[in-house]
């Protein structure tokens, strides 16, 4: 065998990014005590098979975000960091609710200064990257628009170590090794936008030869240059790497960067996404695919595993029975006790468990200090630190059962179920007491059956049920087609298509007043700065090929609608004071005089329109006009040319009488070279209040 | 000491991700540390000394027990030592009391003195040593080092003795050994080779093309095409990974079935192999020093259906009882099997098969 010995290429620091926390609760309720990347997979917490695969690949620093249970993983961290060569910093931020807000934070920082390599703190993999990085520097020397290397693993579409229901389809060009478009594939597809994919009809003007590839595990490692963390700030409504930033880049052509991509065929890589990865991750590395990331490496300090033929691993000071069976694929950690008649199969058992007699463990994942009385079957199913199963106890597959639960004597606890021994109301408050319920973990049994939160609020559209449960512990598909009622849904969906066609559709500009109102309704909310209204309005703009008359026309009456014509000056709602607030953004629609013109005809239907009393409209049109004057926003001559216009003279009586108004500050433009008269100014501030 | 322990911490490290794999550089790099060890090191009598380089050995050993390389480079270095203090108390001692002197050598020549008697007999503690001690040590250390560099030139020198003109010679995989010692060979013969293409790392694929770009007539085969014409074969030669403590070879999976077959048509088989490759450990199963390999070269990940029903097993190795193998070529002659015990006595102190401290 040559030495493989990796050779250092270049001076510069080879940096890192991990993204421990991966937004979202399919591992809940274990994950609601400790992090995920912390979840041991074969015995190994998770994050270290990510160390692992960046130190090979020569990393020197790397950093660390994380969100939830960030003194767990800043320990382990500082843990790790002692006995690896890396420099490893941990970055704790709350806010971080996406990979998005991870990529700002790091740009807010500034703490990378050259070419890294993002990935999720749930990566196994046993690549060499040096081909990857090298292929990455000499496209970045040619075209410094090549952003990001995407790495992309060659697998039928069936595989199981491919996360169900987080499919994607690529198209590709081989010849330059770029990423022409992207979509993200959901296993089931609820709605029509979930069918179909859209495509720029230029990327078949541009490339002679492209191709669709729905064969890739995309593990999400990825060589980005510095800029990418600087157009997540750019794009701040960017989350998800790929569904988000990859789609976004690759769909807008004002930014004009490329995406590439490398495919990998003989080397192992994958992510632990669900627990129905978390499954086929395990299998992989009993298997030794992810050769030499194998548990009998003893990568992690004071492991001592070995292999015995038929897959078996097994610590040094592990006791086994005499008339115990330890089948094939079998993991068990140390100073575990195994005891008489025992049947394990397809298992990892962690250190210090206790597995009584007559048990038989089958496809099941158990961690540490699990003590298993006699006479237990457990399958398929994912049993957390310090649970306690009593005799006789059934656990069926796809079951999670988290910390310290304790499951009393001859219970059955039914397929998918989640156990916890957390109260209820978990968040911090500690003094809150566990409610057992005895129906499910028996009557001397200690926990509850965990429900997720309903209705996630942040999440903008309700993902399918059925997704989720695609990527569950030992979920079968047969299961979910059989049921007779989804097999109609189905059915019918594809006779409805062509019917519900016209349903679906929204028209663009129904779909951009929403849009307007939406994107005004939030920044007027949660108080934002009028510029980054104007840059959300402006990527609205641009993302549904509209033009500036078309946004006037929405945000002026928008920002008008938030005025209380009654409300008493203090309370922000006033005329004056939201248009100071505000009415900049009014200003950065309007450009020339034209637009001046149609901002002002604008004006005063939209006060017409908004309220029904002559009055109000009156309290809200003549103030307006006085500030887009004041400020510019309306010019001398656009004024004067909207009250002569005839346009501004017809219209309903409200318009007409809001146009009389404006009389009053004509008169006063007119004599073109006085100054401001004190006693309008005053006329028109009685009136505004 | 932080120095070291870095050290030590970067080969633990790179033993463990298998980023240096191979008995010669696996042998290199060893030696290179304990030489740093060594020299940096604060120590003042024989055990200290003993113990800083056994602890060391175990981590490097335990960062991956299937480099058997390892471990006889560190009890090559444990043995020198312990020879050395012998030396300089004996010296030291001379003059007080002449009749210990030749106590001292016996016991060290053969485990067989020391099985009822005095289990030990490292130097007392008190002894003062020479200032020129550490030095020694490490000059002695650095013969060491010559002798791996050496090894190809000792091995390949002994090529004509064993292969004669117009013979056939069938090898398989790829070993440095064999490589240098056919090409020596073929400066003044003429003969064949055959070599098997050792799937599934087709390394003797490589092998092949070396051997033809040196001038030397060579035939692939395939794997399975080494029974049937190995009746036309004068002489089998191995390369190995490891030699252990009975004479059996761990080699390149293969290995086991071109011996089998030679031995089955009564054909000698000979294996080159330098002296640190040499263990004293005892194969108690076959499974023991192998490794195995990710199944992706056999069946590849992409079969995504078949993988989930089917077990891979991989390894890399075979393990080659003794009695298949007529004679070993080592840096320091022709040995048959049964004589190697005596080399392992000769280089390696009984109580270093172990590193228990």
């Amino acid at each position: 065998m040559p030495p493989k010995e990796k050779v250092e290429s270049t001076e510069q620091v080879l940096q890192a990014v991990i993204l421990a926390d991966s937004f979202d609760e399919r591992f809940q309720p274990i994950t609601l005590e400790t992090a995920r990347c912390l979840l041991p997979l074969c015995n190994v917490p998770l994050i270290s098979y990510t160390f692992e695969f960046l130190a090979v690949a020569g990393v020197q620093e790397v950093f660390v975000f994380c969100c939830s249970h960030s003194d767990k993983v800043k320990a382990f961290v500082k843990k790790y960091e002692k006995s690896s060569n890396m420099k490893i910093n941990t970055i704790v931020s709350q806010e971080l609710m996406s990979v998005g807000d991870a990529m700002r934070e790091l740009d807010a920082k500034q703490l990378i200064d050259t070419d890294f390599i993002l990935v999720t703190g749930d990566v196994v993999s046993n690549m060499k990257l040096d081909q990857v990085l090298e292929e990455h520097r000499a496209r970045r020397q040619a075209d410094k628009s090549a952003i990001m290397t995407m790495v992309l693993k060659k697998a039928s579409p069936q595989h199981r170590s491919r996360s169900v229901g987080d499919g994607s389809l690529f198209v590709l060009d081989q010849g330059s090794k770029e990423c022409l478009h992207y979509q993200p594939v959901k296993a089931f597809k609820s709605t029509r936008e979930d069918r179909r994919m859209t495509m720029n009809m230029e990327i078949f003007d541009k490339h002679p030869e492209i191709q669709l590839r729905n064969d890739l595990i995309d593990c999400q490692v990825d060589i980005c240059s510095v800029e990418v963390p600087a157009l997540f700030t750019e794009n701040f409504d960017y989350q998800d790497i790929r569904a988000d930033f990859v789609h976004g880049i690759l769909t807008s052509d004002l930014l004009g960067k490329t995406i590439h991509f490398h495919e990998v065929s003989d080397v192992y890589a994958a992510r632990v996404r669900s627990t129905q990865m978390y499954d086929a991750v395990s299998k992989d590395i009993i298997s030794r695919w992810t050769f030499p990331m194998v548990p009998d490496s003893n990568l992690q300090v004071g492991d001592c595993y070995e292999y015995r033929r038929g897959l078996v691993y097994k610590e040094k000071s592990v006791v086994l029975s005499r008339t115990c069976v330890v089948e094939e694929k079998v993991v068990i950690g140390a100073n575990t006790q195994i005891d008489e008649m025992a049947v394990l199969s397809n298992c990892v058992i962690g250190k210090n468990c206790v597995i009584g007699a007559n048990v038989k463990i089958d496809n099941a994942y158990i961690w540490d200090n699990v003590v298993i009385k006699d006479n237990c079957v457990v399958q398929h199913s994912i049993i957390a630190n310090d649970a306690v199963l009593e005799q006789g106890v059934t656990i069926n597959k796809g079951c999670l059962i988290s910390f310290k639960v304790t499951v009393g004597a001859n219970t059955t606890v039914p397929a998918y179920s989640r156990l916890t021994a957390l109260a209820e109301g978990e968040d911090d408050d500690s003094d809150a007491e566990l409610i057992s319920d005895p129906a499910v973990v028996g009557a001397t049994g200690r926990g509850r059956s965990f429900t997720e939160a309903e209705g996630s609020d942040d999440e903008d559209e309700v993902e399918d049920p059925k997704n989720k449960q695609v990527s569950m512990l030992a979920f079968d598909m047969s299961e979910l087609m059989l049921s007779a009622k989804e097999q109609e849904d189905s059915a019918s969906d594809f006779e409805s298509e062509a019917s519900d066609l016209e349903e679906d559709l929204i028209s663009p500009e129904e779909e951009l007043d929403r849009e307007v109102a939406a994107t005004l309704d939030r920044a007027f909310q949660d108080g934002h700065d009028v510029d980054i209204a104007v840059l959300e309005l402006n990527t609205l703009r641009m993302a549904t090929f509209s033009n500036f008359k078309e946004m006037r026309k929405r945000v002026i009456p928008g920002v008008l609608k938030h005025i209380d014509p009654v409300a008493k000056p203090g309370s922000g709602k006033t005329a004056k004071e939201i248009l100071n607030r505000w009415g900049s953004l009014v200003g950065k629609m309007i450009h020339d005089e034209e637009d001046q013109l149609d901002g002002a005809y604008i004006l005063q239907r939209a006060c017409a329109t908004l309220y029904q009393d002559v009055a109000q409209a009156q309290r809200v049109f003549a103030p307006a006009l006085r500030y887009f004057y004041d400020e510019d926003i309306l010019e001398e001559d656009a004024i004067l040319e909207w009250y002569h216009s005839e346009k501004s003279q017809q219209g309903t009586d409200i318009e007409k009488k809001l146009r009389e108004v404006a009389a009053p500050m004509i008169q006063h433009l007119e004599q073109s070279d006085s100054e401001e008269s004190d006693d309008e100014d005053d006329e028109e501030d009685e009136d505004s209040e | 000491m932080s120095k070291n322990n870095e050290l030590v911490d970067d080969l633990v490290a790179k033993l463990k991700r298998r980023q240096l794999v191979g008995s010669s550089a696996v042998a290199h790099a060893t030696l290179k540390l304990l030489i740093v060890v060594i020299s940096k090191n604060n120590w003042s009598t024989c055990n200290q000394l003993l113990n800083v380089v056994k602890s060391v050995g175990q981590r490097l050993v335990q960062a991956n027990p299937t480099e058997l390389a390892v471990g006889n480079i560190v009890r090559r270095v444990l043995h020198v030592i312990r020879e050395e203090f012998r030396e300089a108390e004996s010296s030291a001692s001379t003059n007080k009391n002449q009749s210990e002197f030749h106590a001292a050598p016996l016991t060290t020549s053969s485990s067989m003195y020391n099985l009822l008697g005095e289990t030990n007999s490292i130097p007392d503690d008190n002894v003062q040593y020479p200032s020129s001690l550490r030095s020694n040590i490490i000059q002695e250390i650095r013969e060491i080092k010559d002798e791996l560099e050496n090894i190809y030139d000792s091995i390949k020198n002994q090529a004509s003795l064993q292969i004669h003109s117009n013979e056939i010679i069938m090898t398989i995989g790829r070993s440095k050994t064999v490589e240098e010692f056919l090409k020596m060979a073929a400066v003044k013969r003429k003969f064949q080779v055959l070599v098997a293409e050792s799937a599934p790392s087709y390394s003797g694929q490589d092998m092949a093309v070396e051997l033809s770009k040196a001038g030397i007539e060579t035939t692939v085969i395939p794997d399975s095409a080494v029974f049937a014409v190995m009746s036309r074969v004068n002489k089998v030669i191995l390369g190995t990974h490891a030699v252990l403590a009975n004479g059996g070879l761990v080699a390149i999976s293969g290995t086991h079935m071109m011996a089998a077959a030679a031995k089955h048509h009564s054909i000698p088989v000979v294996v080159c192999t330098g002296l640190y490759k040499l263990s004293p450990l005892y194969p108690y199963d076959e499974d023991s020093f192998n490794v195995t390999f990710n199944p992706d070269s056999v069946l590849g990940f992409e079969e995504g259906d078949l993988i989930d029903k089917v077990t891979v097993t991989n390894p890399y190795y075979d393990y080659v009882s003794p009695d298949f193998v007529n004679l070993f070529i080592t840096n320091q002659g022709g040995h048959p099997p049964s004589y190697l015990y005596r080399l392992i006595v000769e280089n390696y102190d009984p109580n270093d098969h172990t590193f228990d401290l």
